[in-house]
């Protein structure tokens, strides 16, 4: 990984926003591939060692949701995606057929490569397991079921305790309610979204500074729930 | 006129009857001698068969009698005398005049069968006609037309009543050349009403329509139809009543196909108007859009590049990037203002706590609210709430934006949350000059902004957008003034939020 440069894919029809995404892929010293179509993108993909995918989800000549489905048969790869700010659903879609992040446009520099950063440490570590987590003034240790506060312990329910894990397990990655709702309840309670949302409400109430305003459980509206440290 | 003939016509049957008795006669007293009586008997019987066929009933009754006094006077002996001399021509009158009459009778009945099923087979006949114009009808005045001509051939008078569909039960659309009277026109009401056909037999001579017939449809009834006589011959409307109902039933059922061909067209027209709004704005949008997105991120990377630029080149594409975004902002704005004016908000409503919008609007605007103090009151044991996550945030945002834009640096901002009878309420105050009075209702106007000549950058669509949305809630909201500052006030209906299973506690 350190003797060539990471490759990045970015599909995007506007040759303007490549232009930009390209320096800051460039920035980040990796290389930038770039694709104008969607089918031309495939193509890029299916050629090489691909770090991480940039895509764009108003692509004029394949949906979005497509290129992801198509992607995913065959390749585990990152995937950050790029849409309007009012497109919730189409943004659900993406992150439930397998995409891994997004961003809302318009979006600076400083965003995107912070997305990219994450994206890229998650991908390098897969796989490696870390039972010590720490944020805030929290500590928890999941090979002893231990959330403690300055070595004070707080108890947590099992629903609790498990959604806490599955967010620490996804650290800095979006999650849509659908994906939380299955790995939590387990599958058949996607119609129950109101208990996620009450169970995330009470691990605030719990872990949180101050549960109004949270630092560590965020609030993707329309979306889902993202946990950073 | 056709009445008079048909007396004139039934009077000349009877003298018919007796013409032909007599002829028989006439033409059988030359062979008074050569023929065997049973056979005088046998032609008077052929004659009263022929009356019955030919003449119906009464003529042939008249025949029979008539048969039997004339074989009595001329055949039977003594000649030109009602005498009998032999007590046994009793019991052949007898006969006579048994055969006779059933003859006259089955006769009469199989004429009477034979003309019923002619009548039918000609309202068949015409009905089908009547179907296969209406048939191809396509509008209102065209059923009317049809119809009209159609009864008018029967010699009566029509007019066609359809209840207009969007004041019902009250209102009726007119198709007739007749203007009915206030009288008729409570006659259209009640069939209309009580769904049963009205007769006026009573007052048939004041010119009143006869029969008031309504257009019972399969889904509802579509109207009424007032049938007249111009003669004011009750009787021969009351016999044409199963014909008049199977024409209502028809035109009811032509009705209720032009009224749902109309209504397709219109949602068609409607689909279609929808299909083009909706993709005129996702295409400006877009278009408009993009430049943007392209305009923040090149501007952004400008201030990064390695080597760095002057400092002031910097600054310059920091305010290029600022700016891009204001009006990426603005266009949003916009675009959203466009699409709630021009129709339904969909609203993706899910039972979730209020809190949560609490959080992602104070961390959006994270930049915004850095420069004053934010105080957030909300009890922690707020129920859930139904509503658009998305929506409602934009909301929030809104009125903090909005909160500081109008406040001095440094100055409180209180976002409170409760419940208030059975509504939830939250509001928004700020520290600062307050709306103007005069202009406090008109502020959540599109366009109307607080201040005449403003000072701060804005276009008063903030507070539209916002009415729109918790509008299409069901809430309210309002805007008003307090000591030192400004306050908006926005309600959502509490509602019954889904049960939860606590799990077991360990």
């Amino acid at each position: 990984m350190n003797a060539a440069k990471m490759r990045v894919l970015v599909v995007e029809d506007e040759p303007q926003i490549r232009r930009f995404i390209c320096g800051a892929v460039r920035k980040e010293d990796c290389a930038a591939i770039e694709a104008g179509t969607a089918r031309q993108g495939l193509d890029e993909a299916a050629q090489g060692e691909i770090g991480l995918v940039i895509l764009d989800l108003g692509l004029p000549d394949m949906e979005g949701i497509d290129f992801i489905r198509d992607l995913r048969t065959w390749s585990q790869v990152p995937i950050l995606i790029l849409s309007a700010r009012t497109a919730e659903q189409d943004k659900i879609a993406a992150l439930d057929a397998g995409a891994d992040d997004y961003l809302s446009k318009p979006f600076g520099v400083g965003e995107l490569l912070a997305r990219m950063r994450v994206l890229l440490r998650r991908h390098g570590q897969s796989g490696e397991a870390r039972p010590q987590h720490n944020f805030g003034d929290i500590a928890v240790d999941l090979s002893r079921r231990i959330v403690s506060r300055g070595g004070v312990e707080i108890h947590l329910t099992q629903i609790e305790y498990r959604l806490l894990a599955v967010m620490l397990a996804n650290e800095d990655k979006v999650m849509t309610h659908r994906q939380l709702m299955q790995e939590v309840w387990g599958p058949g309670h996607a119609e129950q979204g109101h208990y996620l949302r009450v169970y995330v409400g009470r691990l605030r109430q719990k872990l949180e500074q101050d549960p109004a305003q949270p630092q560590h459980f965020l609030t993707e509206t329309g979306v889902g729930y993202r946990f950073q440290s | 006129m056709q009445t008079e003939l048909s007396i004139r016509w039934h009077r000349f049957r009877y003298l018919l009857a007796v013409a032909l008795c007599l002829l028989t006669t006439l033409g059988t007293l030359p062979f008074r001698d050569l023929l065997n009586v049973a056979n005088i008997v046998m032609l008077f019987l052929l004659t009263v068969f022929v009356a019955a066929v030919w003449l119906g009933r009464g003529p042939s009754i008249l025949a029979t009698f008539l048969s039997v006094a004339l074989f009595d006077f001329f055949f039977v002996l003594p000649h030109l005398s009602f005498e009998v001399a032999d007590v046994q021509y009793l019991v052949t009158f007898a006969v006579m005049l048994a055969v006779g009459l059933t003859t006259s009778h089955l006769a009469a009945r199989l004429a009477e069968q034979t003309e019923e099923a002619r009548a039918r087979e000609r309202d068949t006949r015409v009905l089908y006609e009547l179907a296969r114009d209406l048939g191809g009808a396509m509008s209102l005045d065209q059923v009317a037309d049809i119809t009209r001509r159609f009864l008018g051939k029967l010699n009566l008078d029509v007019t066609l009543l359809i209840a207009e569909s969007s004041v019902a039960g009250s209102a009726f659309h007119q198709v007739g050349k007749r203007h009915l009277s206030e009288l008729e026109q409570n006659f259209v009401r009640s069939a209309y009403e009580r769904h049963t056909i009205i007769e006026t037999d009573s007052l048939a001579g004041m010119g009143v329509a006869i029969v008031f017939l309504p257009l019972n449809a399969p889904t509802q009834v579509r109207g009424v139809l007032a049938i007249g006589s111009p003669t004011g011959d009750v009787d021969s409307v009351r016999s044409l009543r199963p014909l008049l109902e199977a024409v209502a039933s028809l035109v009811a059922i032509i009705l209720e196909r032009l009224h749902y061909a109309d209504a397709a067209r219109h949602s068609e027209l409607q689909v279609t108007a929808e299909r083009l709004r909706t993709s005129i704005l996702s295409s400006l949008s877009h278009d408009l859009r993009t430049p943007l997105t392209s305009l923040v991120g090149l501007s952004d990377s400008l201030t990064q590049i390695q080597p760095p630029l002057p400092e002031g080149a910097i600054e310059t594409a920091g305010i290029i990037r600022d700016q891009a975004h204001a009006m990426y902002h603005l266009l949003s704005n916009l675009l959203e203002m466009a699409r709630m004016q021009a129709g339904k908000i969909t609203l993706n409503r899910e039972w979730q706590p209020f809190e949560e919008i609490v959080g992602s609007s104070t961390r959006l605007l994270a930049g915004v609210l850095a420069s004053y103090q934010l105080e957030i009151d909300a009890p922690t044991d707020l129920p859930l709430l139904y509503f658009d996550a998305v929506l409602l945030e934009r909301v929030v945002c809104n009125l903090l934006e909005n909160a500081a834009k109008y406040s001095p640096d440094g100055a409180r901002i209180q976002l409170t949350a409760r419940i208030r009878g059975p509504f939830f309420e939250a509001a928004v105050c700020n520290e600062g000059p307050g709306f103007p009075e005069e202009r406090i209702a008109q502020v959540f106007d599109l366009f109307v902004r607080g201040e005449r000549e403003p000072a701060v950058a804005g276009t008063g669509m903030g507070l539209a957008i916002c009415k729109a949305i918790v509008t299409a809630h069901g809430g309210t909201i309002v805007a008003e003034n307090r000591p030192g500052g400004a306050c908006v006030r926005f309600t959502l209906p509490l509602g019954s939020p889904p049960p939860m299973e606590e799990e077991a506690q360990t």
